[in-house]
């Protein structure tokens, strides 16, 4: 009987537990409401999106405006205020509708002036505005709703350009295109984005607040593009220096979020009972990125034998403080995140750890243990952990490394001046289209100026078959590893934290976005 | 004492005019350009010369000195680049909580500070003795980054006693600025009590081997009357310098402390102005810094005439 009346009682429990769990369910839906408080490191240099390539930057104004296209959650193009477009025949105009109703912050319509203004500013000063607009002959509105891009020869980066989330085609209100000249940073925040810019105290945080005519498209969620929603009244940005600051706020409630951690947090956060890791891909690949105007590495065999010469993995698990979640081995040039691109060729010279064939490069160089000047930086601790790394490993074979320790504002500074280093180190982030490959470029530090790559990217960016595309990126690829105008070593990815009580968070996207987000609080 | 403070005060200017030299020579010197640290790193060289024409930053430097030279002794300190204000307002608006940081750790510092050297000295070779100045030890020895780091760890973290970071004004909200100043005040005050016990210490064992105080005794005064009336108020001289001093190092200090616990202040202030290249900012700050403690020592020395009657400055 005793024994009936438990298996009784249990029974009871367990139905009332899943009569819980489904009272439950509802109650996940999507709340609106609360102040989600998200720490990140810095304090944004501008809010004006076409102004700088700066990463913060590019993650606070994309919640308050948009541009014509998006990304989807293969990183492709997505249209965002644009409803649609056409290509002409001969592939040299574009015709973008564009959505209707759609209001700015300040309560006007956006339309077809506003756009033509917004992006003829882009052009001027965005690295991808320029990029494209080296192709554009025209942009001009046809009517209220209809914008017209001719160009001057056909061209295959006109709607990833549009959707790039950096350094971005955000439309601003004409009169605030128009009235900052486009090397002057904007200081009137007016865009379409579902937040709207309520106060920014440098320093202390920048408020955003719920833009309640957000018109959303009717679409899913789907990548950084589809329908938004803001679910949270209001978005708190605080800046947080410290680092282990950021991981113990995130602990204690007093953030929701925190961004760019240190990945030796990874464990601590694990462990917490209120919060979790977040593993971000793509991050960056690390590279070291070669001087090929002046100096020694404009030897290739020189470049060559450090391709020859490494031994990726172990360089990926230190910086990744062990973990082998936190990396990942892949000589791809483009991530496995954006699959348009990634390319999975064998037989490559990536990761060859051959010292032998090192050192006979080395010999072939004619190099004679002359110091190389290789130039990192302590305040993005993962560059400074395997520049220290390589060098162990090419002074093994024979190098003579300079390893440079500098700020990273003096390391950006003296990347553009050819005299001053031989190599340094930084990040590869998600490049959504081959073109935006900035290694390959002759204008980006490090100055690849090598014929065969130039050529080939000038074919990429006119042809428009999709297929003709990848196989020239593979057959571009094959030629970066025989060139090596930089090193590449493996995928790390990035940290960040999120309490419990966050939902409906997209962890797949390169950077944070905060609307499609609701607190359970 | 009017000419005195006169004459002190003129000799404030060439210390002044040598500091803004240096501040700006220095700060200029170092590589690194605020252009390209705004625009990001993949910005091209004609947008970054754009920017820096726009900034002025393309004049010869002894141009960019002559003019700030003109700016400051207008009292403008210039615009900052990367704030989108004037130097002046963004120090106005981060003097709060630096003071406010430094009055709390000061206070923290004298409280443990100043009668623990007390009691070591009036009972020298004690077992309290040894372990106050083994604290104090501990005080000087450990980081406080170190020890503002574990702090947040166990108050915050683990028990949530107190929050982990943050700044409220004292205006606006007192409860929770005071919450929120107990731990850095604490980590920073304590590293500096330190210095405070060991001199306090020293000073009372001092005044408490003077002639007066064995008359004191000898006149069958109690025990504590000498300690604490007697010789405290003589062996007080050198510990007000060291206070003194010891705000001069808070400033610095504060630096560490303001960034650890995320309170948005000078020290954060010029910190995050260095790493930008934010030369107005990084300017104005140590301008104003080395200021106040050209101020702090002055007061230090007119303090001494308030204490020992027997110091006159004429």
């Amino acid at each position: 009987m005793a024994r009936r009346s438990i298996s009784l009682r249990l029974l009871t429990a367990l139905t009332m537990s899943a009569l819980l769990t489904f009272a439950a369910a509802p109650a996940d839906a999507q709340k609106k409401g609360g102040v989600l408080r998200v720490g990140n490191l810095g304090e944004p240099p501008a809010l004006d999106a076409h102004w700088t390539t700066a990463s913060i930057t590019e993650t606070l104004t994309n919640h308050i405006y948009e541009g014509l296209f998006s990304l989807d959650r293969e990183n492709k193009p997505t249209p965002m205020l644009a409803e649609s477009y056409t290509v002409s025949k001969d592939a040299l105009t574009y015709t973008f509708k564009l959505r209707q109703g759609v209001k700015f912050h300040n309560g006007k319509e956006m339309t077809s002036e506003d756009v033509v203004a917004s992006l003829g500013r882009w052009g001027k000063q965005s690295i991808y505005g320029k990029g494209l607009f080296t192709q554009v002959v025209e942009l001009k509105a046809v009517d209220k709703y209809t914008v017209e891009m001719r160009l001057k020869e056909k061209s295959a980066i006109v709607l990833i350009s549009l959707a790039v989330p950096n350094n971005f085609g955000a439309i601003y209100p004409k009169e605030i295109a128009e009235k900052f000249a486009p090397e002057v940073k904007t200081t009137e925040y007016v865009g379409t984005g579902p937040f709207k810019l309520a106060e920014w105290k440098p320093d202390q945080y920048i408020r955003m607040v719920r833009f309640d005519d957000y018109k959303t498209r009717n679409e899913k969620p789907n990548g950084y593009g589809g329908g938004k929603t803001a679910y949270v009244d209001e978005i708190r940005w605080v800046p947080v220096p410290e680092v282990a600051t950021r991981v113990a706020q995130v602990e204690t409630g007093e953030l929701d979020f925190a961004d760019d951690l240190n990945l030796d947090s990874y464990d601590r956060l694990q462990k917490s009972g209120s919060a979790r890791p977040i593993v971000s891909k793509p991050y960056y690949w690390l590279v070291a990125v070669m001087n090929k105007k002046e100096g020694l590495m404009t030897n290739q065999k020189l470049r060559q034998a450090w391709q020859a010469a490494i031994d990726i993995e172990p360089i990926m698990k230190n910086v990744a403080g062990g973990k082998s979640e936190l990396y990942r081995m892949d000589s791809s040039l483009i991530p496995v995140e954006i699959p348009a691109w990634h390319t999975k060729l064998s037989g490559l010279p990536w990761n060859e750890r051959n010292k032998d064939k090192a050192k006979k490069l080395l010999q072939e160089a004619g190099y004679k243990k002359e110091p190389i000047r290789f130039m990192t930086t302590q305040e993005y601790k993962w560059m400074y952990d395997f520049a220290l790394l390589t060098k162990q490993q090419l002074e093994d074979v024979g190098f003579n490394i300079d390893l440079q320790v500098v700020d990273w504002a003096t390391l950006v500074k003296r990347r553009n001046n050819s005299k001053e280093y031989d190599v340094f180190t930084t990040g590869i982030g998600a490049i959504y289209d081959p073109y935006h490959a900035v290694f390959l470029s002759p204008n980006w530090p490090g100055w690849t100026t090598d014929e065969d790559i130039l050529r080939l990217q000038a074919e990429l960016a006119r042809e428009t078959d999709q297929k003709k595309r990848f196989a020239l990126w593979e057959q571009q690829t094959r030629q970066f590893f025989e060139k090596v105008p930089v090193i590449r070593y493996g995928d790390l990815f990035g940290l960040r934290a999120m309490r419990n009580t966050v939902k409906g968070f997209n962890e797949s996207t390169e950077r944070i976005r905060f609307y499609n987000v609701w607190l359970e609080k | 004492m009017f000419a005195y403070l006169v004459r002190r005060l003129l000799a404030v200017i060439p210390v002044m005019a040598v500091v803004v030299t240096v501040v700006f020579l220095l700060i200029h010197l170092i590589p690194g350009d605020p252009v390209s640290v705004m625009l990001g790193p993949d910005a091209t060289p004609t947008q970054i010369e754009a920017t820096r024409r726009a900034l002025g930053l393309d004049r010869p430097i002894h141009q960019q000195l002559l003019g700030f030279y003109g700016r400051v002794l207008r009292g403008d300190l210039g615009q900052s680049y990367f704030l989108d204000r004037p130097v002046v307002t963004a120090i106005v608006e981060r003097a709060e909580p630096t003071l406010m940081l430094m009055a709390c750790a000061m206070m923290v510092a004298v409280v443990i500070g100043v009668p623990s050297g007390i009691v070591a000295a009036a009972h020298r070779g004690s077992i309290w003795d040894r372990t106050l100045m083994l604290g104090s030890l501990l005080g000087v020895c450990v980081p406080g980054f170190w020890l503002s780091l574990n702090f947040i760890y166990l108050f915050a973290v683990r028990l949530g006693w107190l929050p982990a970071a943050g700044y409220a004004s004292i205006f606006s909200e007192p409860v929770s600025a005071l919450r929120y100043m107990v731990l850095p005040a604490v980590s920073l005050g304590f590293n500096q009590s330190a210095l405070i016990a060991r001199i306090s210490r020293s000073c009372m064992l001092e005044a408490l081997q003077q002639d007066y105080v064995r008359t004191a005794r000898a006149k069958g005064l109690p025990n504590r009357a000498v300690t604490y009336v007697h010789a405290f108020r003589n062996a007080l001289v050198p510990v007000v310098t060291v206070i003194g001093v010891t705000t001069a190092v808070l400033i610095g200090g504060a630096v560490v402390t303001e960034i650890v616990f995320n309170i948005p202040g000078l020290g954060r202030l010029v910190i995050s102005a260095i790493l930008r290249r934010d030369y107005p900012v990084v300017q104005g700050v140590v301008l104003v810094t080395a200021a106040t403690y050209v101020f702090i020592n002055l007061l230090v020395d007119v303090l001494y005439a308030f204490i020992d009657p027997r110091i006159r400055y004429d």
